[in-house]
């Protein structure tokens, strides 16, 4: 029975931090940003989802509402402090989790420290094979396998995914092919604040919302990229898996557990580092030189 | 369908540094001319400020201190200040240095993404054809990843990505870098093959024999400078070029 739980649990975790972790290296891997306010925007997504409900919106016109809103702060925050300073990397690790704190900050200010429940929107359970699992549970791994099926299908068969892979591989080449790589750029930007947007519009009824949400799911997000190899898409994804499950794993059956599973996230990234310093798919990104 | 290139006064430094000055150059409308000189001569950078990744390295503050100037016209028109994908789009494209195929997208991946700005299903597929006509092995090799195919085989795909786009004007670097001479004598019965299409070629070569012998017409460029240039035969008969310059 417990078993069951922990698949259920890490099976709807790995959905949210494979939305993390994969706009995380979307972003990093064609824009070459190290974005440390990533996961502030799913922070802020769930706050929206908290809000409009909360006003009587429908879930369905919230998750659109708040995505656009995240979208719309997130290109703002890009243009003003990151994208002038894109090619200096310490300059964008500070500006970043300064827009973080920033997010953060501003979500206490409007809310104030009153933590967030969000009403399930699918009450109730299902019974698969004759566990019960929540249909609120159900609804977020739909959502997160719908946004990564569609992510998937973008990127391999479309023209713009065309342009976001080769603007990745080599932003030059990509150039002489006609691509216009800045603009290439600023539409995974957004692509990557969107998904991070719905992680947190999927999730908000599984979670409480509070203004610190982005911390630990930050560390996730890097551990899970480094670990998957950073560049590497597919290995961001296995990344967010095993790190999702290793804490569904922590949270049942360790006493404490939930106080422990960043901890144990950093021990597995640690120990793969030891054996295989590039991570799981690390052939790294193309050299320009 | 080809288009003529005239270059007025090209300089370009980085920082301190003058890597090309005063350079004129002229390839007329469909012909194939070639650029040699010794490693370090500037050759790269011309081909680079041409296609527009001078002003890209500029405009991204990648490098400080970049300066470009001077007059680039490609048929009617005035280009050095467009950015490098619409210099591509009128047709002036460059098959870069060092092959550098889109290694982890393969062969295939790799020529559609050189079609990417050819809109029509139809004229991509023709292209299509027409390179793996010119290079057979890339569709032998169509579903392999493009980092595992031979030194020659990269230069062969390169040239046919940039052919998919359907270039007036084709600008190729250093092809036959570290490629053994059984592999570059066809590699160039190939490139003779591209300029019987209509294509203009721009070509910079390392081994000036070979590179000459199938031009039009050609340059010698040594230290970012123009120090000699006309017939192949004339630049490859004059005792001083082929001396100080040309290492023959």
């Amino acid at each position: 029975m417990i078993f069951a739980d922990i698949l259920i649990d890490g099976l709807v975790r790995s959905g949210v931090y494979a939305m993390l972790a994969l706009g995380f290296a979307l972003v990093f891997g064609v824009g070459r940003v190290l974005n440390l306010a990533h996961t502030a925007f799913f922070m802020v997504a769930s706050y929206g989802i908290f809000y409009f409900v909360g006003i009587g919106t429908g879930m369905p016109l919230a998750i659109v509402l708040s995505s656009i809103g995240v979208v719309a702060v997130g290109l703002l925050l890009y243009k003003l402090f990151l994208e002038s300073v894109r090619e200096m990397e310490a300059t964008v690790l500070i500006a970043s989790l300064a827009s973080a704190v920033l997010l953060q900050e501003l979500m206490l200010l409007f809310f104030g420290r009153q933590y967030g429940r969000v009403p399930e929107v699918f009450s109730g359970f299902t019974r698969i094979l004759g566990v019960r699992v929540g249909n609120q549970e159900l609804a977020t791994l739909a959502l997160a396998v719908l946004c990564l099926v569609g992510m998937w299908v973008l990127l391999s068969r479309t023209r713009l995914g065309l342009a976001i892979r080769t603007s990745a591989q080599d932003p030059e080449v990509a150039n002489l092919m006609g691509i216009n790589v800045s603009r290439v750029v600023q539409v995974v930007v957004a692509l990557g604040i969107l998904l991070a947007a719905l992680a947190g519009a999927a999730v908000a009824p599984l979670i409480t919302v509070e203004p610190h949400l982005w911390m630990d799911r930050l560390v996730i997000v890097l551990a899970a990229v480094v670990l998957g190899g950073l560049g590497s898409l597919k290995g961001s994804i296995l990344g967010a898996v095993i790190l999702a499950f290793a804490e569904a794993f922590v949270v049942f059956l360790l006493p404490g557990g939930s106080y422990l599973r960043t901890a144990v996230a950093m021990a597995i990234m640690l120990g793969v580092f030891l054996a295989r310093p590039e991570g799981l798919f690390g052939a790294g990104i193309e050299e320009e030189s | 369908m080809a288009e003529g290139l005239r270059v007025q006064g090209l300089s370009v430094s980085y920082g301190p540094a003058l890597i090309v000055h005063e350079v004129d150059l002229e390839v007329g409308a469909g012909a194939t001319v070639s650029v040699v000189g010794p490693n370090g001569a500037g050759k790269t950078t011309v081909l680079r400020a041409l296609s527009g990744l001078v002003l890209w390295e500029k405009s991204s503050s990648r490098q400080a201190g970049v300066q470009l100037v001077g007059e680039v016209w490609f048929g009617q028109e005035r280009v050095d200040h467009l950015p490098a994908h619409q210099i591509a789009s009128r047709g002036l494209i460059l098959c870069p240095e060092r092959r550098r195929p889109f290694r982890e997208m393969t062969v295939e991946e790799n020529l559609q993404a050189g079609a990417y700005l050819v809109r029509s299903r139809k004229v991509a597929q023709q292209r299509m054809a027409e390179v793996c006509r010119l290079f057979p092995v890339l569709r032998e090799r169509g579903r392999q990843r493009a980092g595992t195919l031979s030194g020659g085989e990269q230069q062969m795909l390169a040239i046919g990505r940039a052919l998919m786009g359907g270039p007036k004007l084709l600008m190729i670097d250093e092809p036959s870098t570290g490629l053994a001479p059984l592999v570059k004598q066809p590699l160039f019965a190939r490139i003779r093959e591209i300029k019987t299409l209509g294509i203009g070629i721009l070509l910079v070569e390392q081994d000036a024999e070979l590179a000459l012998s199938m031009a039009d017409s050609g340059y010698v460029l040594s230290q970012g400078r123009v120090v000699a240039q006309g017939s192949p035969a004339e630049l490859l008969a004059d005792e001083v070029v082929r001396r100080s310059y040309l290492g023959l």
